[in-house]
Order: structure tokens, then sequence, then C-alpha cells
């Protein structure tokens, strides 16, 4: 009886659980995620070794409070840069040429937008005067989620502004994000939904990092990568950052 | 707090009825990453109802279907994507709001070209951010939705025309308005239950003024009736209001289906297109004064043919003149309606035609056989070729390898086609068998060449031999005696599990031959009801004769015989009889009555003889063609005596096909008009099925045995796959509790096949292959979100082969492992050696697979096959793989012997730095090792046509991929290059000592003069290890 009694209370903790608000559910994730420890992280730097059907790829994330950031591949010598910013330019390595390219004006601006984000929009996104509000709730991988909707600053594409929205998906237990999505909105796949699986989660430095993101097309194929060391405030060369002159 | 208590006391109710209900398995907790795989084809694509283009970006463009959703194209209409899946298929109208056309969307469920295979609606849906996510908005038993208009002043005013119940009465029906955006809705015209809003029209430039056409229709299973007098036009001037009727013109007596349109650029004028009782008053009006007079224009085919298929009407948005009225062809008339001609050469039955609304030569143009595109104003068209849409009635399965899937479609043909193919599945894999609207295809189970196919009534039954194209009508026919043959518009054949010849088809008696169709025996009387009162079918049609066959009632529509035993054959008609013959047709017992809280005469869509007994079988029955839309699943153990329902709550529509495992018996796969739903405990609950499956209508369903695959033929969204639905066999109540289970698997092969490709290009829809990589299933109780989780490969001596991403839902999930083992490390360079890089393909054998979660580890023994169609001995695999070995090491050994030369010429270059000027030892030293790793890797160049001229590590690659991509032995020639490739290797080694005792050793002293400790070069391990 004493055990019904416990499942009766446990069920009315989480009825009332469901009437949480955006703002509050936001503010437990930022929580669940380390809360203030994340006011000392000046910089990640993360390290993987991506699979490609049994050839392995070494990969290296480096992500800047400022919002600079870079993705490096080390292959047979070759140093690749993917993805970089260095606070006013986008690059990435043309693979074929070996040599640094600027991003589309488009894809710059957007890059700028997204740099102020970290650690993640869904952390500041008051500061930057984004929009959240609670969709509902959906089940990611049989797991009940709260359903957030962001409405962040508008995306550049093709010139033009367009509207700029991400889905999060809150464990409604752990309250960490097991799913983002968003709308591709460029590009030959542009209207299909993009989206991002977090697990792994693990403490560092007093935050909670997801070790393993798995990116893909909704109801398609996806990759997974999985974090071998992730480093909070480690020593990261300022010059890989930036866009060298040619 | 008393409220709290309340809410307490429920909340334990229901765990005391969970308790209760504790054998149920609630599958939809567990599918995990069991995802479908949609083949399509989407060369003859499916029908269109309704086409809508955003108001002034040309490459926003909508669709909705009749049975495939809604589909959304950001590039002018080229590419299209499913917007819509997880909501009802059946598309009435879509339609955008002219105040936010960049996000809001409106859909009305409910097909309104109201054909007998139509699926229903089931009320309208709102978006507000361009389709990504949709609310439900109310008129959920509305049915059928022909219109939505939105107030382009005022967008929470919506009009809304329900055309309603096809099938039954109605008070649903008329014209509805909100002015809440969708929150409620305020009934503003009715008629009456039988008659039904067809199409409604606001006037854009005064939105208080709308049209509305009213249709008094009605379908049965055995006739259709089009037309009434309460088929009318109204106006109304005051925002619905009131409406008065505008016939001053029109023809009298009773009028059937009118189509109309407002011509955008001058709203006096209107067209209408009337249904009427003398055929001389048949065809188009038009109006200028706002509908207030008519003057009929023309009596063309092309306007009058089908109403109930047809009426749509489009007004070009610049030219009042130019007008297309949907139809057989489409019809096109540049002078006000005075003449007219048809559409360019497109798929027949036209829907909807809609213009670029700022430029009138770019057309979309709905049929029955998917979108067409004009840019020339409807003279030529293309159809778009990524819309998946077909509609099968049914589906069939040959043994081959990979398996055909056989099926019929709507108004396309009928099709074989791969289950998998080089590259993906193309529009090009898809073999023609036979003509018109095509049903039931089967191949004949012994003769891959030879197929059963058929055409609508059975107007004819053909054996097709692929091999020789030989095409012979073998349909039974009447003899002398016979009544009139009464075949169903989608009549029953099916080939015999017991007698490779056997071909059975079904009027309403059981035909049988035994010779592939060249002669057949009735073995049955007449199965069906043989009600007269149903068989008028040259009636049918109303106010426009429509007697196609589609209406062919006192039928016999399954029929199955036993896979246990050739003695036993189910039949079920669509007149509600359910027939047993446990002899081979010498006596049959109706069984019907045996089946309690059945309404009579329910149609029997469906019985699926079990393989767990010969007295064995499932029946499903659909009572929508009387309106009943209640799922009715029965099962019985002893030939029909006593039925069990196996319906919950659970069921929220009817069904039409169930399949059972051919393993389990709990474990049933329901095919239903809003999707796939699935049991794991035997019927006590059924959960749906959403990974990658829209809520489509199912129409058939097979199980490919070999494969443990589920097909499932969708009248919408073509043949989906449910690949290897095994692991769904092993879900218990004693699984559940495990936190990791690995489900066994057969032994994995490793196939050898063409990595050529397919030729379609990126605008072409290509249905997925199945994986041919081995997959390692498992169940977790729970999603794994917090720490480390890795999956790892070892062979039998506990070598590290592999490392995959472990799949971490909770339920099933699937890890692919593509039998390739770790790559070798190659020799940095200037540029990258693709090649150098490829992963080898592990040998046969056993391998361990490991999962670590946190600290606990599960171990899994797996098994690899080579292909055992393979022409390769063992023999010549073992010399493949003693070379692929020898090029692995050698490669390895490259990159190791330019790490000390590298580590060698760093010490140089520290040493330069370091030390101001020229010294001897040292730039000799660094000469001679740049000279030497010239002859190795590239040193300069880039990855494309300025890469430097290839050396020994390219070379190197180039033939280690060549061979270990192969599965045979390596071929003279290739021997003798890799014989060039050692020599050149081992003539560095030479050089590279020479070095090291002269120019190496001359500079170790020039570093101990200087105190400089030499290079340390790691070992070959260590190098490994390193990044």
């Amino acid at each position: 009886m004493k055990k019904i009694f416990l499942v009766g209370a446990l069920s009315l903790i989480s009825f009332f659980s469901m009437s949480q608000t955006a703002e509050e559910i936001a503010n437990n994730y930022y929580q669940a995620i380390g809360g203030a420890k994340w006011e000392a992280v000046k910089s990640i730097l993360m390290t993987a070794n991506v699979d490609a059907g049994g050839m392995k790829i070494p990969l290296e994330i480096a992500q800047m409070k400022d919002g600079r950031m870079y993705t490096k591949i080390n292959f047979q010598g070759q140093e690749i840069i993917q993805g970089a910013f260095d606070g006013k330019t986008s690059w990435s390595t043309n693979f074929m040429t070996q040599k640094a390219e600027k991003s589309t004006s488009d894809d710059n601006e957007n890059a700028m937008r997204a740099s102020k984000e970290f650690p993640d929009a869904l952390v500041c996104y008051k500061k930057l005067g984004y929009t959240l509000t609670l969709e509902g709730e959906e089940k990611v991988d049989g797991v009940a989620c709260h359903k957030l909707k962001l409405v962040k600053k508008t995306l550049l594409v093709e010139g033009k502004e367009v509207p700029n929205i991400e889905y999060y998906y809150i464990d409604k237990d752990s309250n960490v994000p097991l799913l983002k999505e968003s709308e591709i909105s460029s590009g030959e796949m542009k209207g299909q939904i993009g989206q991002s699986k977090f697990s792994d989660y693990q403490e560092v430095n007093g935050v909670i990092i997801p070790f393993s993101i798995s990116q893909g097309l909704k109801d398609g194929e996806s990759q997974a990568i999985s974090f071998e060391k992730v480093l909070i405030n480690a020593s990261i060369d300022e010059k890989t950052f930036v866009y060298p002159e040619q | 707090m008393k409220k709290q208590f309340i809410i307490c006391l429920s909340m334990l109710c229901t765990i005391v009825m969970q308790a209760q209900s504790s054998n149920a398995i609630v599958g939809a907790d567990y599918f995990g990453d069991l995802k479908a795989r949609h083949i399509g084809p989407a060369l003859m694509s499916g029908r269109v109802s309704d086409v809508e283009q955003h108001p002034t970006n040309s490459n926003i463009v909508y669709i909705g279907s009749a049975g495939g959703g809604v589909w959304k194209s950001n590039d002018g209409g080229v590419k299209f994507n499913p917007i819509f899946d997880k909501y009802c298929q059946s598309i009435g109208v879509v339609s955008i709001d002219p105040s936010d056309p960049d996000n809001t969307v409106w859909v009305g469920t409910g097909e309104v070209w109201t054909r007998n295979s139509v699926s229903l609606g089931n009320g309208i849906y709102k978006t507000t951010d361009g389709g990504k996510n949709w609310s439900k908005m109310g008129l959920e038993t509305s049915d059928r939705i022909s219109s939505i208009q939105i107030d382009p002043k005022n967008p929470s005013t919506v009009y809304v025309g329900v055309l309603g119940a096809l099938w039954s009465d109605s008070q649903d029906r008329g014209v509805y308005k909100t002015t809440d955006g969708g929150k409620t809705w305020t009934k503003l015209f009715y008629i009456n239950e039988k008659t039904g809003c067809s199409e409604l029209i606001i006037d854009a430039k005064n939105p208080s003024i709308l049209y509305a056409s009213f249709w008094e229709f009605r379908r049965s299973a055995y006739s259709f009736s089009s037309g009434g007098l309460n088929s009318g036009l109204y106006k109304s001037i005051d925002g619905g209001a009131t409406w008065n009727k505008i016939h001053n013109g029109f023809p009298t007596g009773k009028l059937g289906r009118i189509a109309f349109s407002i011509a955008p650029s001058n709203s006096s004028i209107v067209y209408a297109v009337i249904e009427c009782e003398k055929p001389e008053d048949k065809g188009l009006y038009r109006s200028e004064d706002g509908g207030a007079t008519w003057k009929f224009m023309n009596g063309d085919f092309g306007l009058t043919v089908r109403p109930f298929y047809f009426s749509r009407i489009t007004v070009d948005p610049k030219n009042p003149d130019i007008i297309v009225k949907a139809g057989l062809f489409g019809s096109l008339s540049r002078d006000g309606g005075k003449t007219f001609k048809s559409l360019g050469s497109m798929h027949s039955d036209i829907h909807d035609i809609s213009f670029d609304p700022n430029n009138s030569e770019k057309v979309f143009v709905a049929t029955d056989g998917g979108l067409y595109r004009s840019l020339n104003g409807g003279t030529t068209m293309e159809i778009i070729e990524n819309l998946p849409l077909s509609q099968f009635y049914h589906v069939s399965l040959d043994n081959r390898t990979p398996y055909n899937v056989y099926g019929g479609l709507q108004d396309n043909n009928s099709w074989y086609g791969p289950s998998a193919s080089p590259g993906g599945i193309e529009a090009r894999d898809w073999e023609l068998v036979g003509q018109g609207d095509g049903f039931r295809v089967y191949p004949h189970p012994t003769l891959p060449h030879i197929v059963y196919s058929e055409m609508q009534g059975a107007e004819a039954i053909w054996r097709f031999d692929t091999k020789d194209k030989q095409i012979r009508v073998v349909k039974p026919y009447p003899v002398s005696g016979d009544p009139k043959l009464r075949f169903n518009w989608n009549t029953p054949i099916t080939t015999s599990v017991h007698q490779a010849d056997r071909l059975f088809a079904g009027s309403q008696f059981v035909h049988v031959s035994n010779d592939m169709g060249n002669t057949w025996t009735k073995i049955s009387p007449d199965l069906t009801t043989n009600d007269k009162t149903k068989q008028n079918q040259v009636e049918s049609g109303g106010l426009s004769a429509d007697n196609s066959g589609a209406e062919n009632h006192c039928t016999i529509f399954t029929m199955t015989e036993s896979p246990l035993t050739e003695k036993v054959i189910w039949v079920g008609t669509d007149d509600g009889n359910i027939q047993v013959t446990t002899d081979g047709g010498k006596n049959w017992k109706n069984v019907i009555a045996n089946i309690k809280g059945l309404p009579a005469n329910t149609w029997c869509y469906h019985i699926e003889a079990s393989v767990f007994g010969e007295g064995k079988a499932y029946a499903v029955f659909t009572g929508y063609t009387k309106g009943d839309y209640n799922p009715y699943v029965y099962m019985t153990n002893d030939f029909g005596q006593t039925w069990k329902s196996i319906v919950t709550k659970d069921l929220p529509i009817f069904a039409r096909n169930i399949q059972e495992d051919l393993k389990n018996p709990n474990l049933l796969f329901l095919g239903t008009e809003l999707g796939l739903y699935i049991t794991l405990d035997g019927g006590i609950s059924w959960s749906k099925f959403e990974n990658n499956f829209p809520s489509v209508a199912i129409h058939y369903m097979e199980m490919h045995a070999a494969s443990n695959d589920l097909v499932v033929a969708t009248h919408g969204r073509g043949i989906i796959i449910l690949d290897d639905v095994s692991p769904l066999r092993f879900i218990t109540n004693d699984i559940i509790t495990k936190n990791l289970h690995f489900f066994d698997s057969k032994p994995f092969v490793m196939s050898e096949k063409s990595s050529f490709g397919g030729t379609s290009s990126t605008v072409e829809f290509v249905g997925d292959n199945p994986s041919d990589a081995a997959q390692i299933k498992y169940f977790l109780s729970k999603r794994h979100t917090f720490g480390k989780m890795t999956l790892e490969i070892f062979d039998k001596d506990g070598k590290l082969m592999a490392t995959c991403p472990a799949g971490k839902q909770k339920g099933i999930n699937t890890v692919e492992w593509n039998f390739n083992r770790q790559a070798p490390k190659v020799a940095k360079g200037k540029t990258i050696a693709g090649a150098a890089g490829t992963p080898p393909t592990v040998i046969a054998g056993k391998y361990t697979v490991r999962i670590t979660k946190g600290n606990e580890v599960f171990e899994q023994q797996i098994e690899v096959l080579y292909d055992p169609k393979s022409a390769f001995t063992l023999a010549e695999r073992k010399e493949q793989q003693q070379i692929t070995n020898e090029l692995f090491d050698m490669t390895q050994d490259l990159a190791y012997f330019v790490f000390i030369i590298d580590s060698w010429d760093a010490s140089v270059a520290d040493y330069q730095a370091k030390n101001a000027g020229k010294n001897k030892a040292a730039d000799a030293l660094n000469l001679e090792l740049d000279a030497l790793r010239d002859k190795l890797v590239v040193t300069k160049g880039d990855n494309y046509v300025g890469a430097g001229e290839p050396q020994l590590r390219e070379k190197l690659g180039d033939i280690y991929s060549t061979i270990a991509s192969y599965f045979g032995a390596p071929s003279s020639s290739q021997i003798e290059n890799i014989n060039l490739l050692k020599k050149r290797f081992s003539d560095a080694k030479v050089a590279f000592d020479k070095l090291k005792t002269n120019q190496i050793k001359a500079f170790e002293k020039e570093l101990e003069k200087k105190s400089i400790a030499p290079p340390v070069i790691v070992n070959f391990e260590e190098f490994l290890k390193l990044d």
C-alpha cells in the first residue's frame, strides 16, 4: 500500500512537471548541464576519430566563447580546416587545392550571427532576444521529451532574411536535450529536416557535454561522431582560426 | 487539495488497470530504429488532387494527393518533399493564406474526386511555419473538404466547403466559417444530409462575396448517383450570412456536380460547368455579371465527361478569356469558352490545373498519373519525377535474390520491380506487365519468367512471358449454362503454394485452372448473396452514366488457400460472406453467421489463412461502403466455427489487410486506412508504427519468408518495406526487463556486387536499397544518454577489427558493420592518397561484438560468410587475402619509413633553425632526405589536376586498393607490378641504410658536438598509435 502511495505521489510530481513553462524548462536544462560552471568556460576543444567505413579520420573541433571556431582534420599529413570562423571571416580549406577559401557572404553573415550563441542558443536565448515557446511533449527514442521551439535571429539565404527556427527535445527526467531539429534552408536539401541527436553526456570541469552526436536527415541516414577527449579552457593555437590571406 | 486527491486517485486507478493488462506489450515503446524503407516507384506516380502556388514566390508549390499526403517544392516544382506524413494522406484541398503565404497553409483532408477507391479524411489542419508543424483545427467528421477560402483582408476569417461523407448521409456537409483562425467553427449554410459543398470560392477583391456549389451525390458498394433537385450554385454577398441560388440561364430539372471559377482579373466573370439531365444542356456556362445571368458556351466532350471526377475549372490569373477545364485530357480555351483544345500529352484524367499567379505560361496539372509542369501554357508537359504517390491495390513477391515486388496500380498498369538494385531502385528497374487499372499480379511459383496480371473487372487476366514477351489472355469465360460472371473491379486471382501451375480466379464462383489458365473449372456454387438489387450497375452514375465496372457487386473479393493443405480454401465476398471448403472445393460452408457483432453484408476484404494451423485464419472486414468506419478483425482456430475479435480501442479506423508473422503467432501486422498497426501480443494491444511510415491507406501486405521483410502495398505512397522484422518476434515480457539483449542473427553474407551504381539524376525518385552490411541488432530497455557507450568487433584471436557507432534508442537498435577491418596507416605526403587508405574486408568466420555501456560489457558472437553465389574458390580468396595483407603491411612499413625520414628531416630543420649559417653535414643530409622522400611520396602539387607525379605511396596505394577491393586472386600482371614496387621500396631502404652509415652518422656527430639530442624515433607499434 505504501508502495502504491509512493507511485501515486511520483505520478503527481510528473503531472505537475508537465505544467512547466518554456522558460523553466530552459533554466532546468541550463542547470542540468552545469549551470553557473559555464561562466568559467572560455573554450572547448574536442577530439575524435571518425570512422569512415574502416578509415580513421582524426578530427579536432575548437570553439571559443567569443564565437571563433574551427574543425581540423589531420589526415595523411594534411591539415584540412572546415567551418572555421575567426570572428570576421568564415572559411574552409578547399580539398582539391588545399588552400583556404572564404564562405559565401550569406554564410559569413550567418556564422557571425551564430557566433554569439556560446555555449548554446538555448542558454543565451534571452540575452539574444530569441523567442522560446513550449510546443508540447513528444517521444524521442522512446523517451518523453519537452518540445521547445526557439526562434532565433533570421538566416541570410540568397540575400534574403529567412526564419531560423530550432526545435529542442529535452528529456523530461534529466533535462538534457536528446534531439535538435531544424529545416534545411538552402541547397538541394532545402525543405528537409536536419537532426542532431545527443548522448554519452559526461562531466568535464563541472559542465556536462554530450560526447556523442549523431547528425543526419529526419527518417534518413545519419553519421555519428564520438569524442575521445573534451578539454575545457585548453591551450588552443589561436592562429588556426584565422583566415590565411592568400 | 480535494482536486489533487481526485487526480491522485484516478492515477492509481490507471495503475491498477495497467496491472490488469500486464500481458500487453506496447510495441510503440520498443520499435526503436526499425524503420520503413520506401521504394516507390514514382515513374507512374499517382493521383494528385490539388495544386496550390505561392502568390508571389514562384519557387513555392504545394500539392495535395489522393492518398499520398501533402508535398512542398522549394524550387519551382523540380523537387518535392513530403510534409504531412503524420496525418491523414487523403487530401481534398491545400490553401495558402494570402496574408502570410510564407508560413500559413491550410489543408482539408478527404479527397473530393469521389471514385470507388477513394480514401477518406479526418478534418482540417493548419501550419504556421510553412509545413514543419501542423495543428488539427477541427471538423473531424467532415469526411471530405472541398475548399478552404481565407479572407485576404482578415486571415482569422476562413470559409470551408465540406462535401462530406461519400457513402452515407451526413449532417456535417455545408459551408463553415471561423473568425478566430480555426478555434471555433460556425456552420453557415446547409442544404441536407445528401448534398454537400463541392466548391466554395471567395471574391478576393470583395471578400464579402462568396460562391458555393452544392452537389447531391451518393456512392454505395454497388452503385453511384450524381445529381438531384438539391444540387445548385449559390452566392452570398454578406460574408456567408445569407445565400441565394444563381441559376438564371441554367438548365432546369435535376443538376449534378457543378465546377465553377471566378476570373481573378475580373471577378464579374464567372464560369460554371454543369452536369444536368439533358445532354444538350450539359457544358460550360459563362456569366459576366457575377452570376446574375448565364449564357451557355460549349458542350464539348472534354467539358462534360465524368463530372464526379473532373469538376474543376481554372481561369488564367491575367486573362479572363483563358480557361482550362479538368477532364479526360484537360481542355484549354483562349476565347472565353467558345472553343477548346486539349492540353499537351500527359497522363489522362486531369483533376486540377494551376497557373503561376505571376507567369501564366507556367502551369501545373494534377492527373491520375502524377503532377505535370508546363512552361509554355500547357502545350508541352513534363512529369515531375520525384513523387512516389503510386496507389497499389495489392502486392506479391517471388523468391529470387533480391526478391521482386509485384503489384497493380490504380489507373497506372501492373508492374514488378526489384527490392534492391545497384545505386538504388530507379524508375528503369520497373517492368510493365499489364495495362489499365492494375490489381493483383503474381509470379509463377517456379517459372520466374511467367507473370499473371489483370485489369479492372477481369476484362483481361494475362499470362505474360517476360522472356519471349508473349501476352496471353487466360481469364475464365462463361460456358454453356453459366449465368453472367460477376467479377469485382479488383478481381481476386491467386497462385497456389501446393501446385505450381494452378491459378485461381474468383467471380461469384471459384474458378481453378491447373494448366496456367488454359482451361478452367468451377469448384464452387455462387458463394455470394446474389442479391439482384445490387447488380444493376448499368444504371449507375446518376445524371451521367458511369458503368466502368467499379461498382460490380455480389462478387468474390478475397480467396486464399491454406499454406498447410490444398484442401482448405477460404473465400470472402464483397457482400459479406465467408465461405470455407475443407475438401478442395467439393463442399462449401458459409460461416459468416458465426461472427458475432459484425453488421450484416459487411465487405470481407481479406482472409489470411494461418501457417500455424489448418483451421486457423484471420478475417478483415470493411464497412466503409455503408458509412461504417469501425475496424472488424477476427480470428478463428476451428475453420470458422467460432471467431474472436482482435480489435481494441487502439485501432481508430477500419482495416483492409492483416499479415501474420511466419514464426510468432502473436506478432500481427494490420493495414488500416490510416497506416500500419502492429501487435506483439496477439491482439491484446496494437501500436501504430510511425518510423518513416506515413499514415497512408494500406491495401495489402506480404511477408517475405527468406528475408523476414514485411512488404506493404500502400494506396498513395507506393511500396514500403520493413526490412527484417524478426527482432519483433523476440520482444517478450522477459526481454523488455533486460538492460541490453542481443537478438540472434543468421550468418551475414558479404555480397559481391558492382559498385558502379545507378544512372538517375537528382530530380528523380530513387528507392532506398536494403542494407547489405552486417546488421547487429540488440534491445535496450532504456535509452542510453549518460556515460560512454561503444561497440567494437573482434576476431577470434581478440584482435580489434572495427568500431561502430552504437545505437542508443530504447527498444530495437541496429548497428551496421560493412565487414571492413581498420585501414592501414598511410605515409604522410603533400597530397592525400585515398586509395592507400582502403580498409580491407574481413575473412569469413566468427567474430565477437562487444558493447561497453558504462561499466557493463555485453558480448555476442556473429558469423560472417562469403557470398555463396560467388564464382571464386577458397584458394583464390586465400591468395587475394595473403597479397592484400602483404600490401597492407607494406603500406604501413612505408608510412613508418617516411616517418623516420621526416623525423631526421625535422631534426635537421631544428638544427638549422638554431644554428645560423651553413653546416655541411646538416645540409647534405637535408638534400639526401628530400631526394629520398621525393621518390616515396608526392611532395608537391594538389589533390586534383595539379597533383605531382605519383610516387611509391600512390602506386602502392593503387595496386593495394585494386586487390583489396576484389574478391578473387590478383592477376599475373598485378603480381608483376607488386614485385616492381617491392623492388623500389627495397632500393629506398638500401639508400637509407647508406645514409645511416654516411650522412646521418655525420649529422649525429654534429649534434653531439653541439650537445643536441638526436631525434627520438618511436618504434613501429608506437608509431601506429599516433594520429
